[in-house]
């Protein structure tokens, strides 16, 4: 895929999803698009752009299954459990009658007894992805709402206090794109999670405080952004568990790999 | 690189150049001798002899121009060798990697006679040359500077006081920052190569808290410069400053990177029960596993062409950072190694502590973020 493709590409996912509902209309769009032969196709690529927007968004549609699957080898569709923060399991339903209990109350996220052993190297790019346009979805808003609203007779972004906290998410997000862009193996897998994780619960600290109030409202969409951040960290392997992991790494293996070279 | 870029020779790809370098460091042994001390001169010696041994050897010459010397091909060559450097333990990494700022400094501004004179003298281990930018009234505000340069015929006179001058104290030449002109901001600033065994130039090292002195202050007083000595033109100082900044922030911070991947490998090896500490050496890793990353996409970029600007304060900021808390972990994992010891470790944690000021502090490089990247306006 060269730039303009890639562009093209983006241009049609991002009205798709900010036109279709999420769920299982969206699930059905992205199929109908294209997104299981893009799957096998490119697999990186696809995941990069897919999950980035549905990010960026704030659409939501079960396709983890679908990376997980392709991963084992397995025909796209249908549902799996999958593994979860803290031993837990659960399962990202693609019927349309389930309404889960998640804190983010549109993923029909159920939860289910231990599954069968899956591969997570894919998985865990496709969600960092999420969660890096999560995460850039609550800088924008915080970003927009610093520059139009004034108190004390001044706009809020001049003030440094606040200034230095979007630029802090900044940093986080760019970091974890970083990671995630050299993101081809099991181990800097995990670590781009974990900093996708990371930055985004950065994010949402630092975006939260600055929309003040409103931020803290339900009319407003930041808290959704919040509330996905929750628990995409949690699925497959929350940041605190995968650096927890990364040190075991080292620890057995006595030295730091080096996972990126020129 | 002006004039110095055109026809640079391609060099070998990074690969082909790392292997090389390999097999001949594990035939050429460049560790400290046996009488190394770890004292600053001791430093500074070995220093002299890596470049000394890697110059004659070709080593050093690649990534640049002929007419300095070189042999040509990519700056990432310079960060393989850099690299290789830190990785062995062979000279220490923000020393060695001083010649990343002033030999571009020299390439991009000085004429190219004296660039071709000066600067194989550098590379080769023959001199150390220092940078002469920050002031006591002129710290993180360097646009403030009141070191004053005047034309007198055909020299100019200057004035003045320097400090935090890394190795001013063996360097044989000084970039130097000055102000030419009545504009009291940028633009009445201008550049000098200064031989600091002119008259009037007297050094005097500083005392630090991590008990090394590198830095040094430097005094100025009626020191005559020749005019062809300047660099760029007059009014050019503050562009050169601005200009150094993506070098060192390129080439520097790789080398800088391997260094810290060898202290948590050290860390590793000194920690008695590394398995109980897996969450705090997870999180110093997965802080270097990413600026290694950063730092990796910006060399991309750099060898795409690109011109580096203001998001290599992103870079700026997620080292710092890492380096802090990689010496943090080791305070917490090693208990009174830094405390009880007179160590590597205490000297190492100490010196991390000023990660966050040299260089542009953090509050600095968080206003750029804000103001260049996010574009939030004036403060």
């Amino acid at each position: 895929m060269d730039a303009e493709e890639r562009e093209l590409l983006e241009e049609t996912l991002r009205k798709t999803m900010t036109a279709t509902p999420s769920g299982g209309g969206l699930d059905a769009a992205l199929t109908e698009l294209g997104w299981p032969d893009m799957l096998a196709e490119e697999p990186s690529a696809a995941i990069r752009a897919v999950f980035r927007l549905l990010g960026e968004t704030g659409a939501h549609a079960p396709l983890v299954n679908d990376v997980l699957l392709y991963e084992m080898g397995r025909p796209l569709g249908g549902a799996l459990p999958m593994p979860y923060a803290g031993g837990k399991w659960v399962e990202w339903s693609r019927e349309a009658s389930v309404t889960g209990t998640a804190v983010d109350p549109g993923l029909p996220l159920l939860s289910v007894a231990e599954g069968a052993p899956v591969p997570l190297t894919l998985g865990r790019q496709a969600l960092a992805w999420w969660l890096l346009g999560t995460g850039h979805a609550m800088l924008a808003l915080a970003r927009r709402h610093v520059l139009d609203r004034h108190q004390f007779g001044r706009p809020l972004a001049s003030f440094q206090a606040l200034r230095h906290r979007l630029a802090e998410t900044l940093v986080a997000l760019e970091g974890a794109e970083a990671t995630l862009v050299h993101a081809d193996g099991e181990l800097s897998s995990l670590l781009a999670k974990a900093a996708a994780g990371r930055a985004a619960l950065t994010a949402a600290r630092h975006c939260q405080q600055a929309l003040g109030g409103l931020g803290f409202t339900a009319e407003h969409p930041l808290h959704r952004h919040v509330k996905r951040t929750l628990v995409l960290d949690g699925l497959l392997g929350s940041t605190r568990e995968l650096t927890r992991e990364a040190g075991r790494v080292l620890a057995a293996r006595g030295a730091a790999p080096r996972l990126v070279h020129l | 690189m002006t004039v110095f870029s055109r026809g640079m020779a391609p060099g070998p790809p990074a690969d082909t150049y790392r292997s090389g370098l390999r097999a001949w460091l594990d035939e050429h042994d460049l560790s400290p001798g046996a009488g190394y001390d770890g004292s600053l001169d001791a430093q500074v010696a070995q220093l002299d002899r890596v470049r000394r041994e890697l110059w004659d050897a070709g080593w050093m010459r690649y990534g640049w121009p002929e007419a300095v010397g070189g042999r040509g091909g990519p700056s990432a060559l310079r960060a393989v060798l850099g690299e290789e450097v830190a990785a062995r333990e062979l000279a220490e990494p923000g020393l060695y990697s001083m010649v990343e700022v002033l030999v571009p400094t020299l390439l991009s501004y000085a004429p190219p006679a004296l660039a071709t004179a000066m600067v194989p003298r550098l590379l080769s281990g023959q001199e150390q040359w220092c940078q002469g930018f920050s002031e006591p009234g002129s710290g993180s505000d360097l646009a403030s500077l009141t070191t004053r340069a005047v034309r007198d015929g055909d020299t100019w006179v200057i004035n003045g006081q320097k400090v935090w001058t890394s190795l001013a104290q063996y360097a044989a030449r000084c970039v130097l920052l000055a102000r030419t002109g009545p504009d009291p901001g940028h633009a009445g600033i201008s550049a000098f190569f200064l031989d600091m065994d002119t008259p009037g130039v007297t050094v005097r090292p500083l005392r630090t808290m991590h008990g090394v002195d590198e830095f040094a202050e430097v005094f100025l007083d009626d020191v005559r410069i020749p005019a062809d000595r300047i660099l760029g033109r007059p009014g050019d100082g503050w562009r050169l400053a601005m200009d150094l900044l993506p070098h060192e922030r390129s080439t520097c911070f790789w080398h800088r990177v391997a260094h810290l991947y060898t202290r948590l490998d050290r860390l590793l090896d000194d920690a008695a029960a590394p398995g109980d500490e897996a969450a705090a050496l997870g999180e110093a890793y997965l802080a270097l596993h990413t600026v290694r990353c950063r730092s990796l996409t910006t060399q991309h970029r750099l060898a795409d062409g690109a011109r580096l600007g203001p998001e290599t304060s992103v870079d700026k900021i997620l080292l710092a950072t890492a380096e802090q808390q990689l010496l943090d972990t080791v305070r917490d994992v090693l208990p009174g190694a830094v405390e009880l010891h007179d160590s590597a470790w205490r000297t190492e944690y100490l010196y991390s502590r000023a990660a966050t000021i040299y260089g542009g502090t953090a509050e600095v490089q968080r206003n750029i973020v804000a103001r260049r990247l996010l574009g939030l306006g004036k403060e």
